[in-house]
């Protein structure tokens, strides 16, 4: 086990010609967490892996793993393992010769790479299929074995490109949580890209979430679901996502279609605003906002009701039982606690 | 269903009568290889004749035997293709893959000089062996083949390596290969298909190459192409001889082909199938 894999990112630009791919990127990973970068696709995300990789380079900013500058050190000698999204299997290898490639580039003894092979496939439970070539393998399995080729050498990083995205959903769930499990029990430090809010909600320790070629929040999947940083990260976080009005701020309070809802803040004066609140944050109530059910998706243990509110769209969660039929008007609110206020023209939270 | 049959049967009776054109001449020069030189020029051409080993007796172990030409060819043709494919396998890799200034530029320029009529340049090329004194060399004549023969194997090769994923190499960086060991472990064991391919073609342009063969060599280097040219004079061409040179040298061809065949059907069915050229 070499290293720590701490992680430090600092003013990291990556310019494609005019293009600006990422915009001074700054972030620290601590030994041992698992990191998630989330984000839509062109955000950046995958940049920021590549470079921390040393497949690609910056063109302005330092990278340090354990307090070294590595911003111009080969790919190769960065001790680094990656999971890649398409796997990047050798074809014309055994499953077996795929795990060993990388003990074989270190030209480590014959019986220690077989044998670390072996432990590697059983940890991800392939050690049946050693003799197996890629092509003879399912989907779930290839990725497994991408994994052990990733695992075997205990590296002092651990980088996953969306490694679950072509995968079915029933065993992306599966892999997932084995996925957590590996590295906890390898007590690796991982760092993980996806677009899947919900995969980097699971799984990471803390995630940074892009927007744009920047970091628009960095925080434990918690603290970003609860106190979203902007507009864009709370319309991305959460499934459904957070419902987003335009409203009319006055002295503590927000009007949104005539309706006056309390909020935390107690500043006074009058504004333009943004609320942002949750669709699991509504409750029916006497005397709320005044809404008609437009349709309703029912998933079984709960329901998302899609509600008109003078014109303005509003999500909503409720849980069984207690859901109103479509065409019905309900009366909404939500606690103070639960409203979030963003600026229109900066989209920062307020 | 007649009407079905009808059709199976025409196709066939097309597809027969074609094969048929196009196996002609081999059929005919095996034929005339098994004939006396009388029977050769017997007309009508005798179908039913008693066949005899005599012209390859002749070829083989006769006073002009062609066997040292054989030789001559081989050590041209192996000498050509290894010597191609050593340097055609790394510039296909760095024009599929790297990054360089005037890259689109060295593309095209190999591909344009498969373009110059070889009648064109065979004086320059004379005059350029005669200065350095390679007339009539090994040396001379595989550096003249490998003009044509490097061009035309790169720019075959570059499509096998660009369906090679990137990502693939660079998982091998990843796991701590050099760029060498990452092309020599991990992607030219995926286009061997291709590189059989290229091998098949290049060795087959070195072994029937007449025109460069003849003017630029001739005495100490002489291919069979070269030597069968002796068969034919103004006075006489002795067929029987001719064609059993043609199908002695046909025959290594041949089972090259067979031996790459299976490298050779993948190879040119790469790219069809989205991953059809790994493994």
């Amino acid at each position: 086990m070499s290293g720590q894999g701490q992680v430090s990112f600092r003013n990291i630009v990556k310019m494609h010609g005019e293009f600006a791919a990422l915009k001074g990127v700054n972030f620290e990973i601590k030994p041992g967490e698992f990191f998630a970068l989330l984000g839509p696709s062109g955000s950046g995300k995958s940049t920021t892996l590549r470079i921390l990789a040393g497949l690609d380079a910056p063109t302005a900013g330092r990278v340090l793993i354990d307090d070294k500058d590595v911003t111009s050190t080969d790919a190769r000698d960065r001790d680094i393992a990656m999971v890649f999204q398409s796997y990047a299997l050798y074809p014309h290898m055994t499953v077996a010769e795929n795990i060993a490639f990388p003990l074989e580039m270190a030209r480590l003894p014959k019986a220690e790479i077989a044998s670390a092979v072996h432990e590697a496939a059983r940890k991800v439970k392939i050690d049946h299929l050693l003799d197996r070539k890629p092509g003879q393998l399912s989907g779930g399995q290839q990725q497994r074995c991408a994994l052990a080729r990733a695992i075997v050498r205990k590296a002092r990083l651990f980088l996953l490109d969306e490694p679950l995205s072509n995968l079915d959903a029933k065993l992306r769930l599966e892999t997932r949580a084995e996925l957590k499990k590996l590295q906890r029990s390898l007590g690796v430090t991982a760092v993980y890209v996806t677009h899947d809010q919900e995969e980097a909600m699971t799984l990471a320790d803390r995630m940074a979430v892009f927007m744009s070629g920047e970091i628009q929040q960095i925080g434990t999947p918690a603290e970003v679901f609860a106190r979203p940083n902007s507009i864009d990260i709370a319309g991305f976080i959460g499934n459904p996502p957070m419902n987003l009005v335009p409203a009319r701020y006055v002295d503590g309070d927000v009007i949104i279609a005539g309706h006056r809802l309390k909020t935390t803040t107690t500043t006074a004066g009058e504004r333009d605003v943004v609320v942002g609140f949750r669709p699991g944050a509504l409750r029916m109530t006497e005397g709320g906002l005044g809404a008609r059910v437009d349709l309703i998706e029912d998933l079984g243990d709960t329901a998302v009701l899609d509600l008109d509110c003078a014109g303005i769209m509003i999500r909503m969660r409720v849980s069984d039982g207690n859901i109103p039929g479509e065409g019905e008007t309900i009366s909404i609110t939500t606690r103070p606690q639960d409203i979030h206020l963003f600026d229109p023209t900066t989209r920062m939270r307020l | 269903m007649t009407a079905k049959r009808l059709r199976a049967i025409a196709l066939l009776a097309f597809s027969m009568v074609f094969l048929l054109a196009w196996a002609f001449p081999i059929i005919w020069s095996v034929l005339n290889s098994l004939k006396t030189d009388s029977d050769v020029l017997a007309y009508p051409p005798k179908l039913v004749f008693s066949p005899t080993l005599e012209a390859y007796r002749d070829v083989l172990f006769g006073s002009g035997s062609i066997l040292p030409n054989l030789l001559s060819s081989a050590i041209i043709s192996v000498g050509t293709t290894i010597v191609t494919m050593l340097m055609a396998v790394p510039a296909a890799y760095a024009l599929a893959r790297l990054r360089f200034r005037g890259k689109k530029f060295a593309g095209f320029y190999v591909l344009a000089t498969q373009m110059l009529p070889p009648v064109g340049i065979i004086i320059p090329y004379f005059l350029v062996l005669r200065n350095i004194g390679w007339i009539d060399t090994y040396q001379g004549i595989i550096l003249i083949y490998l003009s044509f023969s490097l061009p035309f194997a790169i720019w075959l090769l570059v499509s096998y390596f660009e369906d090679i994923p990137f990502e693939m190499e660079e998982a091998a960086y990843l796991d701590g290969a050099s760029r060498l060991k990452t092309l020599w472990l991990i992607i030219i064991p995926q286009v061997r298909g291709g590189i059989a391919v290229t091998v098949v073609f290049v060795f087959l342009n070195a072994w029937n190459e007449f025109l460069f063969a003849v003017v630029l060599s001739g005495n100490t280097v002489r291919p069979v192409t070269v030597a069968m040219f002796n068969f034919v004079s103004v006075e006489q061409t002795l067929w029987a001889k001719l064609a059993a040179v043609s199908v002695l040298a046909m025959l290594p061809v041949v089972v090259l082909g067979v031996v790459a065949q299976k490298h050779i059907v993948k190879g040119l069915t790469v790219g069809a199938v989205k991953g059809g050229g790994r493994r």
